[in-house]
């Protein structure tokens, strides 16, 4: 395999690497805009300028190959190329391309929803002048709308085309080109297609400074003022990984976290714009207890105590309803209180949609599909019957949260059974049959692993915390269960994991510390 | 072994130490008739040297527009955590595409350091000379955009600092309309 | 006694009393006026003329403060001590002479309230009963800084009540007799006759024993902010403070009275023969008392203001290494000098 030097340190590297890749790999910084690790590699914008020994000029990192040299004409006979990002040279460059990209770029960031997280901004600084000496008036061009969330602010953008190489290779929709020449040269769409496809919010993650901005996020806040939490997004059963950011327990923004085995570098705007369902919501915070013409809300010693003793009188009788928007932790203890006796309420569903550049949208809207059948796999299809059959008396419902029309079967199935405790954040339908709700966790406030339709588990980390006395999912049935049978109560949910992984053993080896941020594949089961 | 050194060796006058206690009588009677340094507040006022640090002021442009861009420099800069923002989109059509929806200031945890002023890119936020605001609970000491921009409108007149684009309007200011 | 030298008594402890009063509400304002000037500030001046009513102000705040008494003291001392403080206090005043003797209704009438012939001892002992307020008032509050307080108080009282007592003595080897009238007369005639003369030693000894008596800076470790709190009245509020306040201002002036009797001539004017002088004479001699009288009582708050708090331990041994045996010398030399010329 080649060897190559850069900046004194040797490397051995696969053959037909760049030497921008190289560098970054190694945590080398080489500044770059146009060059994304998802994308073609265009060389446009010049940043990346390295000095290769034995070339006349400077090079482009992002496009310029390690090969093998034969090894008479290997340099100091070792490396296969030298390469310096300090050259002295290699700094007057990088002072000049950013002092061309800044000819007509605003004094904005005080305005400029990407300060903070800015490209331009950072190498500005860090290699830039502190001065500019251009004297003419700026281009001055107003702002555009160029899909219904994404707005573009022509002054600040560097044409680094990355945008337009999204909607190319990875969306396939081809909605952005750059329209005229030079001077002239800008971002654009055609009036009759407009960047409205379901990846558009991706092209304001990727543009390297403020030009693509998402309505969504525009003017809100600051990004220091943001608390980052890597977690995974609930909106499908794909499970793409995200950063959620959020300040004072109110989540501003997902953005797409980087996993090579789930989503590479992107995600859907379903998921990403999903958020704000959740802010709309009318949040169950305490328990509450059906009495005649109402609810009424309880404590939850009570609520514990009365749904025992409901439990006590089922005797057998005794089914749950297992949720796959639920973690499988919470659908485990459900299992282990009711005896393995499971059905789940019927599916939400749309379609699947999949992108030339195999970026998948479920069609299962559920996250978690996968492990709540792993963790109840005596789940019955034909719940109505076996309620018939089994003569069931108490039923314990983990509810999805998601406001949806129950059909008549179901409804005339709760309707039947003598008691029905609902674990929900929110008062939807379904809840509305309950005997007594218990409120649980909103799906930003959960902790634990979902295991997406590729078999994929992963850490789902809470990112604001647990509203009023809701409690965690996983904790409520495992309160009733362990005062139901008289035992010691599990304390966190690492134990439930761990109680998980002795009745399941594809589950054994699992735990947060080895999921880490990119999670683990099922044992054996690992695609890829 | 701790040494003592005597650097002095009190005399026969110095132990009786009746002399010494003239002195003291005599330095505090004549302080008595010096001149007294009181400033009787309310009918005099203390006159601060120039680049006192008091009250915040929100700046305007002399046509109104409110100068802050709710960046949240001066919040970040700030020291003490006492500045809080909540930015939005202007209102207006020309101008500057952000400004600030809520500006409050905890005066009672600001320390008059004047990172803020320092911090801001729109010299929107200024310390005037004004130091006497004080009131009878704390939440009126939680100053908010509409108290900031009520300081301007008093102290207009001074320039508390060198501003080389005060007589500038926003206009002339943005590259970019939004 | 007959019923017109009742009423010349009621009226002369109506004028002592009040007056005394005044001049406590007076030392109020000075106090604070004086040590506003020799710190550079302007002191109260807001409430009538120059602040003048500034006392008066005062007095209404204490009595319109909450009274508070702690749940932990002893009741009845607690409430009885702040009396106990300020009677003694009062009831000094009037064995003090503080003018020449006035012929009224055709009668002379000496400006003293009670001419008791054991005069010194009266005082002494009555400034001895006061101690038993600060220390009763530190006992009753339950709390460890009024408890130190009046502790030390009480040592402090006794260890300069001892040089006081023998300072006081050589005057009255000089006089001859415990009578302040007495005394006072002794002194009559020119500047040079005056104790203060005569017993130079006796004299410091005996002011820096007041200091100590009064509880004032630079001897007051009874009240010691810094390490006490507040010392025995730590625990006390409103008008029971206000009356400890009372008896501190009248300890003073009674104490400034005092030495201006024993050292300064009493209301004696150089070279002039007052009580051949007629009312001229009564009139003179009771402003030239009030002038020294007055004098002292700045002194005291001048020295507040200049000099710093003793340690307790130094407090204790300028007591008894210093005073005492100077004092004690002193009478000595004093008795030596007396025997001797009386043998010639
Ligand atoms: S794109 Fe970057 S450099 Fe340009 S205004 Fe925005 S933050 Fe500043
Ligand atoms: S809009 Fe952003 S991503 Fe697109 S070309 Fe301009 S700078 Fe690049
Ligand atoms: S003066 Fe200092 S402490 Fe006060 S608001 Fe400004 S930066 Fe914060
Ligand atoms: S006052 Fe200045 S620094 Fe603060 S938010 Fe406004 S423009 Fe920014
Ligand atoms: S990153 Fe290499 S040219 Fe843009």
């Amino acid at each position: 395999m080649p060897i190559v030097k850069i900046d004194d340190t040797d490397f051995t590297v696969e053959k037909g690497t760049s030497v921008l890749q190289a560098a970054l790999a190694n945590d080398i910084e080489i500044p770059h805009y146009c060059y994304h690790p998802a994308l073609e590699i265009v060389g446009s914008c010049r940043m990346c300028l390295v000095k290769v020994e034995g070339m006349p000029k400077l090079q482009v990192s992002c496009n310029t190959f390690v090969g093998d040299v034969p090894s008479d004409k290997k340099i100091d006979g070792k490396y296969d190329m030298v390469v310096s990002t300090q050259d002295e040279l290699v700094q007057q460059e990088q002072k000049n391309m950013l002092e061309f990209l800044l000819l007509n770029h605003p004094l904005d960031c005080p305005v400029c929803d990407q300060a903070g997280e800015c490209d331009l901004q950072d190498y500005a600084f860090k290699y830039g002048n502190a001065h500019s000496r251009f004297e003419e008036d700026k281009r001055v061009r107003p702002n555009e709308y160029l899909g219904s969330q994404i707005v573009i602010n022509h002054n600040r953008c560097i044409l680094c085309s990355r945008c337009v190489r999204f909607t190319r290779e990875i969306s396939g929709s081809s909605e952005l080109f750059v329209e005229a020449r030079g001077y002239n040269s800008k971002i654009s769409v055609l009036e009759e297609k407009p960047l409205d496809n379901l990846l558009a919010g991706n092209v304001a993650d990727i543009c390297p400074v403020g030009a693509l901005l998402s309505t969504d996020y525009i003017h809100k806040n600051r990004i220091w003022n943001l608390d980052k939490q890597p977690s995974i997004c609930q909106d499908c059963s794909v499970g793409c990984n995200v950063d959620v950011f959020h300040q004072k327990d109110q989540i501003l923004r997902l953005t797409p976290r980087e996993n090579h085995s789930v989503n590479k570098f992107f995600m859907c705007d379903k998921g990403r714009y999903g958020f704000h369902r959740f802010e709309e919501i009318e949040r169950l915070t305490v328990p509450m207890i059906m009495s005649e013409g109402g609810f009424i809300e309880t404590t939850w010693d009570e609520a514990i105590e009365k749904t025992v003793d409901e439990l006590n009188g089922a005797g057998k009788g005794i089914a749950g309803i297992a949720s796959p928007f639920h973690t499988n932790e919470a659908n485990f203890m459900l299992g282990r209180l009711v005896n393995g006796n499971v059905g789940t309420l019927p599916p939400i569903t749309s379609e699947e949609i999949n992108y030339p550049s195999g970026f998948r949208i479920s069609g299962d809207r559920s996250p978690n599909r996968h492990g709540m059948n792993d963790v109840c796999p005596s789940i019955v299809d034909d719940f109505a019957s076996a309620v018939e059959r089994k003569d069931i008396r108490f039923l314990y419902l983990l509810d999805d949260g998601i406001d949806r029309e129950l059909n008549e079967l179901w409804k005339g199935m709760l309707e039947k059974i003598d008691f029905v405790v609902v674990q929900s954040y929110a008062m939807t339908d379904v809840s509305k049959c309950a005997d007594i709700v218990l409120p649980g966790q909103a799906p930003f406030e959960r902790e634990g692993t979902i295991t997406n339709d590729m078999g994929r588990v992963q850490w789902l980390r809470p990112s604001v915390t647990t509203k009023g006395e809701s409690r965690p999912d996983w904790e409520i049935p495992m309160l009733i269960q362990s005062k139901h049978a008289g035992v010691e109560g599990l304390t966190d949910v690492s134990s439930v994991m761990n109680e998980m992984g002795k009745d399941f053993a594809a589950y054994s080896d699992i735990t947060f510390f080895r999921l880490g941020d990119q999670g683990l594949p099922l044992n054996g089961k690992a695609e890829e | 072994m701790a040494t003592i050194v005597k650097s002095y060796e009190p005399t026969f006058w110095d132990r009786l130490y009746l002399p010494a206690l003239a002195k003291g009588l005599a330095v505090t009677l004549k302080h008595f008739f010096r001149k007294k340094i009181t400033i009787q507040y309310p009918d005099e006022k203390y006159v601060p040297p120039d680049g006192y640090r008091g009250l915040h002021r929100l700046n305007k442009y002399p046509d109104g527009k409110i100068r802050c861009v709710a960046c949240e420099m001066c919040s970040a800069a700030c020291p003490a955590d006492c500045i809080h923002i909540i930015p939005g989109p202007s209102p207006w059509e020309d101008g500057k595409e952000r400004f600030p929806v809520r500006f409050d200031i905890d005066l009672l945890r600001c320390i008059f350091c004047g990172f803020c002023e320092m911090a801001c890119p729109e010299e929107a936020i200024e310390l005037t000379e004004i130091y006497d605001f004080s009131n009878y609970t704390r939440d009126d000491l939680l100053i908010d955009k509409e108290g900031l921009l009520g300081v301007y409108e008093l102290t207009k007149d001074t320039n508390y600092y060198s501003r080389p684009n005060a007589g500038q309007d926003s206009e002339a200011l943005t590259s970019d309309k939004f | 006694m007959d019923f017109l030298g009742f009423v010349i008594i009621c009226v002369k402890v109506l004028v002592v009393f009040s007056a005394t009063m005044l001049t406590v509400l007076m030392m109020v304002y000075a106090e604070r006026r004086v040590s506003a000037f020799m710190q550079g500030r302007l002191g109260p001046n807001r409430v009538g003329p120059q602040g003048l009513l500034q006392p008066i102000a005062d007095g209404i705040k204490f009595l319109m403060k909450e009274d508070i008494i702690p749940a932990e003291v002893n009741k009845p001392i607690y409430l009885l001590a702040p009396a106990m403080l300020l009677i003694p206090a009062l009831m000094t005043f009037a064995v003090i002479p503080f003018g020449s003797t006035i012929t009224l209704f055709g009668r002379e009438v000496p400006l003293q309230v009670a001419d008791l012939n054991v005069g010194i001892l009266y005082i002494l002992a009555l400034t001895s009963i006061g101690v038993y307020g600060l220390v009763l008032a530190g006992w009753a509050s339950n709390s460890k800084y009024s408890l130190i307080g009046g502790l030390r108080s009480s040592a402090q009282l006794i260890s300069y009540e001892l040089a006081m007592g023998l300072s006081v003595v050589s005057v009255i080897l000089l006089a001859g007799s415990l009578k302040l009238n007495v005394i006072v007369e002794d002194q009559q005639g020119y500047l040079l006759s005056w104790n203060v003369f005569k017993q130079p030693v006796a004299f410091l000894i005996f002011l820096v024993a007041v200091y100590a008596e009064t509880n004032r800076l630079p001897f007051d470790l009874t009240e010691a902010e810094q390490e006490l709190v507040g010392g025995y009245h730590t625990e006390y509020s409103s008008m029971k403070f206000a009356m400890f306040f009372t008896a501190e201002y009248a300890n003073m002036v009674t104490a400034a009275a005092l030495t201006v009797t024993l050292f300064f001539g009493g209301w004696d004017v150089p070279l002039l023969n007052e009580t051949s002088m007629g009312a001229l004479g009564a009139i003179l001699s009771v402003l030239s008392f009030i002038l020294k009288t007055a004098f002292f009582l700045f002194l005291f708050i001048w020295v507040r203001w200049t000099f710093p708090r003793f340690r307790y331990d130094q407090l204790m041994k300028l007591g008894w290494k210093v005073m005492l045996p100077l004092a004690l010398i002193n009478i000595f030399v004093t008795g030596g000098y007396l025997t001797l010329t009386s043998l010639r």
